[in-house]
């Protein structure tokens, strides 16, 4: 009687999961293997050949490339800055707790409407930012269609839309270290650089550990909407990162296929980057 | 004991008046990509059509771009809940033909005594029949035009009269009206045009030049892109310089609302847009307070005499459909083709009325000498050339044709690669995307 009942409990979730993950993922992995034609017209089996023309496509392989450098930037950015406001934010000021609901809107704004709010804000003409650098610095910015500005646009409208998670969780964690250890360090003589850096950070480890892995997820899968809106991949597919790409190919030129196989490789590379973190990362977790 | 009763009543209200609506209407779904104002135009002429045959109910829904339009129809037919009558844009005509999805057009006219399509516009037939066979119904056809602001034209020292119709005459005129700042900073720029493939299709038509091989597609499916030529060069040497020397303003791919904008706040003297814009220039050129010009698009000097080419959407019926819906839906496509309706889209937004008769009797009442501009849209399309290069390329992979040329395009804008480079590399990857498509 036991037994069975924690698994009859696990059954909805099961079923959901399968449902929507485990069977449309093992269709995406048959897919990635057939030349599939739009409109259900059929399928022609080609074996890996959907693989070997990704990686021999020059497009493709800097998809790539450009995927690894946005992640590492926009992760390593956002934990960092997310550490230092948040320990700003456990400081007891007048108007902090106001200051932190206010800091918390970007992760509540659809990744959509982020695209649209920063492309309105860039807009060379009209945007606030251009004009703030026009009239400070005397500069006209394409922010959206020149390079590097369009990547730096990007970078910091992903940035801006993470940093709040990652900061609430700071916040808490921050707030749960214990005061005593703290003092007494202060006592001992160490500055705030030491007790910033050699006390809370090893102290939150957990938790950056946490944020890293959530980061990355987010970024490699979900900035599909800011570069849409943003700059479509633009100019000239300098932006373009590889779930941007798997888009295009699979539901703007209708090569199922081929974008099956990219979902593949995408995920072939989160397994890859997750197994290594934790092999090599949680070595420097301290748990309390 | 309440609380049942009235569920009771409820339920039961429910299941009647839905089994009457149900026995009584046939149902089409209509699905088009058509946003704005539009949404509305389209609702009332399906009203207007509701009102005529009450027997049919016809649920229009917008379904986002053309682009959103077409990957959604792709799903539905696999899953069984396609629309009876779906708005497909001009370069999905040949992945439509060849999903197999719809019922020819061509079958429908054929056994209607009452439909002629001889009152259709030659023009726009020649676009949409592939191999001789009319697959989708013409609806909503532009292509592309120049509107310019007379008033800046005049600040400038230019005749408001004279828009430019050489490629030379655009730079010089671009030139005259751009102004910077003391710093360099672009204050008002020549032209601009969004950054579309589109545009360059046009340019190359009204040159009179081919996109793909066997006749642009027309003789034979498509085996390779064949646009690295003298006319495309001139094409991507001319939006080099204009943008390379400040004259013109690009815009990210596909915004139309971006360049709309600039021109309407008069940030740029000439836009090149869709003759759909008509209407909507009109109404913010009075709301701005300038003087609206419209005029041909401009072609290199001594070229060959081309043609522009329609682009737009129709409207395809989805096969398989119970006969009874088909009829419907047929009923449905057939009114929304007549010369009342196409008038109405055609004075409501700047496309073109997809008939000839539509046109005899705007003439007749005085419409076009009212409406200069969609004079000067109609006059574009009549004065072309009618052959293969101006009735436009048909190309199943015409979506990934697109994007290689824009992403080359802009490559070349960035200065990473010069208009040579960045055609030939933008013809080699067309080529890629039709092969593939093709399977050779």
């Amino acid at each position: 009687m036991r037994k069975w009942i924690p698994y009859l409990l696990l059954i909805p979730t099961f079923v959901i999961i399968v449902l929507f993950i485990y069977i449309p993922a093992g269709f995406s992995l048959q897919t990635s293997l057939y030349r599939v034609l739009p409109f259900g017209r059929g399928m022609n089996y080609v074996g890996i050949k959907n693989f070997m023309r990704l990686f021999s496509n020059a497009d493709y392989i800097y998809s790539v490339k450009f995927t690894i450098i946005y992640v590492a930037l926009t992760v390593i950015s956002t934990i960092l800055l997310s550490f230092l406001i948040a320990i700003q934010l456990i400081k007891k000021l007048p108007g902090v707790r106001l200051f932190r609901t206010l800091i918390f809107a970007p992760y509540a704004v659809s990744p959509a409407i982020a695209g649209a709010l920063w492309t309105f804000m860039l807009n060379p003409v009209v945007g606030h930012i251009s004009y703030f650098f026009q009239s400070t610095f005397g500069i006209q910015v394409e922010w959206l269609t020149s390079k590097p500005h369009a990547f730096y646009a990007i970078i910091f409208a992903s940035i801006w839309k993470i940093l709040p998670f990652d900061m609430i969780f700071y916040i808490a964690s921050i707030q749960n270290v214990p005061g005593e250890m703290l003092e007494s360090a202060k006592i001992e003589g160490a500055g705030v650089m030491q007790r910033t850096w050699k006390i809370i950070f090893p102290l939150v480890s957990p938790i950056t550990f946490y944020l890293v892995i959530m980061n990355i997820v987010t970024t490699m899968f979900s900035s599909f909407a800011i570069i849409d809106v943003m700059t479509k991949g633009g100019p000239g597919q300098y932006t373009t990162n590889m779930i941007y790409r798997l888009y295009l190919d699979g539901f703007y030129f209708q090569k199922q296929g081929v974008a099956s196989a990219q979902s593949i490789i995408l995920i072939s590379i989160m397994i890859i980057v997750t197994l290594i973190y934790f092999k090599f990362g949680e070595r420097h977790v301290h748990y309390q | 004991m309440k609380k049942i009763i009235f569920v009771t009543l409820f339920v039961t209200l429910l299941l009647i008046s839905s089994s009457v609506f149900a026995a009584d209407k046939t149902e089409v779904q209509f699905w088009h990509a058509m946003g704005g104002w539009r949404i509305e135009l389209l609702q009332e002429m399906a009203n207007d059509f509701m009102a005529l045959h009450p027997d049919i109910n016809v649920d229009v829904q917008y379904t986002g771009s053309y682009g959103d339009t077409i990957n959604k129809l792709n799903v539905a037919i696999q899953s069984g809940v396609a629309p009876h009558v779906v708005q497909g844009y001009d370069i999905a005509t040949q992945m439509l033909i060849d999903g197999e999805v719809a019922i020819p057009m061509q079958d429908l006219i054929d056994a209607d005594p009452e439909f002629d399509i001889g009152t259709f516009m030659p023009q726009v037939l020649n676009y949409y029949r592939v191999g001789g066979k009319l697959y989708c119904m013409p609806f909503n056809s532009s292509n592309a035009v120049m509107f310019y602001n007379r008033t800046l034209f005049e600040k400038a020292g230019l005749d408001p009269d004279k828009p430019p119709k050489t490629y030379k005459e655009l730079y010089e005129y671009s030139k005259m009206l751009t102004t910077k700042d003391d710093k360099g900073n672009v204050e008002q720029a020549g032209v601009c045009w969004n950054l579309h493939c589109w545009f360059f299709e046009e340019f190359m038509a009204k040159q009179n030049a081919a996109l793909v091989d066997n006749d642009n597609g027309r003789t034979g499916r498509p085996t390779k892109a064949i646009f690295n030529s003298d006319a495309g060069l001139k094409v991507f040497n001319m939006w080099n310089n204009l943008s390379k020397d400040g004259y013109m303003i690009n815009t990210k791919v596909h915004d139309w609302t971006g360049s709309r904008n600039l021109f309407i706040s008069q940030k740029v003297a000439m836009l090149i847009t869709s003759t759909s814009d008509v209407a909507l220039m009109v109404k913010s050129a009075e709301e701005n307070n300038f003087e609206l010009g419209s005029a041909f698009m401009p072609i290199p000097e001594g070229a060959e005499a081309g043609g522009v080419v329609i682009g737009g959407g129709s409207l395809w019926m989805v096969a398989g459909k119970p006969e009874e819906e088909t009829k419907a839906a047929w009923e449905f496509v057939k009114f929304m083709a007549e010369s009342a309706q196409q008038i109405k889209w055609h004075t409501g937004t700047g496309y073109f009325p997809v008939r000839k008769d539509a046109v005899e009797d705007l003439l007749a009442q005085g419409y076009y000498s009212e409406s200069p501009h969609n004079l000067t849209t109609i006059m574009q399309l009549l004065l072309s050339t009618q052959n293969y290069n101006s009735n436009g390329a048909i190309i199943g992979a015409f979506a990934e044709v697109r994007n290689a040329v824009e992403s080359n395009v802009q490559k070349m804008l960035n200065g990473d690669l010069t208009p040579e480079e960045a055609l030939a590399a933008a013809e080699k990857d067309c080529t890629t995307a039709i092969r593939d498509y093709e399977g050779l």
